[in-house]
C-alpha cells in the first residue's frame, strides 16, 4: 500500500467540498446564468440530482473492489494493458488536466480581481508549490488542514445573510420563461463541476470505514448542490439576469455590494481568503491523486519522488492548456472541459468498468 | 529566467535523486526521470517564447459536436 494515511467519513466530506467548492461557487453562477437565466438555480437543482447518480455509479463500482483505488480495479477489470491505457487517461486527461485548470482559474482570479500588476505565474508557482508541501506528507495531513479551515468558511453564511438587504425576489421572475430546453443545458456546466468528486473513487480505500462511503458521497453532493444553489440564486437576486450573466465573478460582486451604515465593507475579502484557501485544497486534491495513480500505475515503491516532477507539470500545463486569457479560459472550461470530462471520465469510463465488471464477474462484496 | 528554471530542475534533481540511489529504488528512479523530463520538455521551451501545441484545440476538435448542442 502506498498510502499509510486513514480518514474519516467528516474529513472525506469535507475534503469532496473543498474539491468543488472554491472554483464551481465563483465561475458557475455565470456560466448558468447565460443559458438558463433567471431559471439558473433550477439547473442546479437538477444538476444536484444527476451528481446523485454520478456518486452512486462511482461509489458502487468502488465499493466492489475493496481496498483498491480506481487505478488499480481498472486493471483487474479490463486486464493489464487497457487497464493502464485507462488509468493514463484518468491521470493525464483528467487529474493533471482540471488541476492545472484549477490552478489556473486561482491564478486568474488573484489576478483579475485582486493583483493585476503581478505576473499570473508567482501565483500558479505558489500555491502548487505549497500543494507539494502538503501532497508529499500524505493525504491525511491535507484532510487534517482543509477539516480545521473549513469550518472558517461559515463566515460566507453570514457575508451571504448581510446581502439579503439588496435582494429583490421578482428578479426571478417570471419562472419557465425559455421553456425546459435552456434549463436542461444549463445543468451540465454545474453537474460536471460537482461531478469532480468521482475523484472519491480515488480516496475511498483509504477511508477507516470504507462502508460509509456511500453516505459520505451523498452527504457531500446535497451540500455542495444546496451551496451552488444558494450562491447562484443570491446573484440572481442581487444583480437579475442580464447583469448576472455579463460578470466573469457574479458571486465576487454581489458581495462587493454589501454596504452597511457606511461601516461594513468589502467583504470581499472574506471571499477571497475562502478561495485561496480552499482553491490550495483544491489543487492539492487533484495533485495528491495524480501523484498517487502515477505511482499505483508504474508500481513504484512510494509515490513521493513524483511529487515534484508532477509539480512542474501542473504549473506548464496550466500555462499553456487553458487559453493566454480570463476569457479564453472560460470559453475553454465551459465548451470544451465540461462536456469532455462530463462524458469521459465522470459517466463514460466508470460506467463501463461498472457493466464489464457485472459482465465478467470482477470483484463483489465477498471478495 | 532560463537559468532561474534550470537552477530549479537540479535542486530537485539534487532533492530526490540521491536518497533513491541509496535505497536502490531503481523503478522509482526511472518514472522520476521520465516524469520531471516531460516537465522540462513542457516548461523550458515556454520560458525561451516558444509557443506550444494546445492539446485542448485537439479535444475541441472532438467534442464539438457535444458543444454545439450546448449553446
Amino acid at each position: 500500500m502506498l498510502e499509510h494515511g486513514k480518514i474519516d467519513g467528516k474529513q472525506a466530506i469535507f475534503l469532496m467540498l473543498s474539491v468543488v467548492l472554491p472554483t464551481a461557487i465563483l465561475t458557475i453562477p455565470a456560466g448558468i446564468v447565460r443559458t438558463a437565466r433567471q431559471d439558473a438555480w433550477l439547473s442546479v437543482m437538477a444538476a444536484t440530482l444527476a451528481v446523485l447518480l454520478i456518486a452512486w455509479l462511482v461509489v458502487s463500482l468502488s465499493l466492489r473492489f475493496p481496498g483498491k483505488t480506481l487505478c488499480e480495479y481498472a486493471e483487474e477489470i479490463l486486464g493489464k494493458t487497457l487497464g493502464k491505457i485507462v488509468c493514463l487517461l484518468y491521470i493525464w486527461l483528467f487529474f493533471l488536466y482540471a488541476g492545472s485548470g484549477a490552478v489556473r482559474q486561482f491564478s486568474f482570479f488573484l489576478v483579475t480581481a485582486m493583483m493585476p500588476e503581478t505576473p499570473i505565474e508567482v501565483f500558479s508557482i505558489t500555491v502548487v508549490a505549497v500543494a507539494a508541501y502538503a501532497v508529499r506528507n500524505g493525504l491525511e495531513v491535507l484532510c487534517r488542514f482543509n477539516q480545521l479551515f473549513l469550518p472558517v468558511t461559515g463566515l460566507l453564511a453570514i457575508v451571504f445573510f448581510l446581502s439579503t438587504i439588496e435582494m429583490k425576489p421578482a428578479r426571478l421572475l417570471p419562472v419557465f420563461d425559455a421553456g425546459l430546453l435552456p434549463i436542461v443545458k444549463g445543468t451540465v456546466m454545474p453537474t460536471m463541476l460537482m461531478g469532480e468528486i468521482v475523484l472519491l473513487a480515488m480516496i475511498i480505500p483509504y477511508l477507516n470505514k470504507p462502508e460509509e462511503a456511500q453516505r459520505i458521497a451523498i452527504l457531500s453532493a446535497l451540500f455542495n448542490g444546496f451551496v451552488l444553489t444558494a450562491s447562484t440564486l443570491e446573484a440572481l437576486l442581487i444583480f437579475g439576469p442580464d447583469l448576472a450573466a455579463h460578470w466573469i465573478f457574479p458571486t465576487f460582486n454581489a458581495v462587493r455590494v454589501i454596504s452597511i451604515a457606511n461601516f461594513l465593507e468589502r467583504l470581499e475579502s472574506v471571499i477571497v481568503a475562502f478561495w485561496v484557501l480552499g482553491g490550495f485544497v483544491k489543487v492539492g486534491v487533484f495533485y495528491y491523486v495524480a501523484v498517487l495513480g502515477s505511482a499505483q500505475c508504474l508500481n513504484l515503491k512510494d509515490y513521493r519522488p513524483l511529487v515534484l516532477p508532477v509539480g512542474v507539470i501542473l504549473v506548464s500545463f496550466s500555462s499553456f492548456m487553458h487559453g493566454e486569457n480570463i476569457v479564453d479560459m472560460i470559453y475553454y472550461i465551459s465548451q470544451i472541459q465540461v462536456p469532455f470530462m462530463l462524458i469521459v471520465f465522470e459517466v463514460g469510463i466508470p460506467l463501463l468498468l461498472l457493466i464489464i465488471a457485472l459482465v465478467r464477474g470482477k470483484g463483489g462484496q465477498s471478495s | 529566467m532560463i537559468v532561474l528554471l534550470i537552477i530549479a530542475f537540479i535542486g530537485i534533481i539534487l532533492f530526490e535523486v540521491p536518497g533513491l540511489i541509496k535505497q536502490k529504488m531503481w523503478r522509482d528512479l526511472v518514472a522520476f526521470s521520465i516524469y520531471l523530463f516531460i516537465g522540462m520538455a513542457l516548461s523550458i521551451p515556454q520560458v525561451l517564447g516558444i509557443i506550444l501545441p494546445n492539446p485542448s484545440k485537439a479535444i475541441e476538435v472532438i467534442i464539438k459536436p457535444v458543444s454545439e448542442l450546448l449553446k
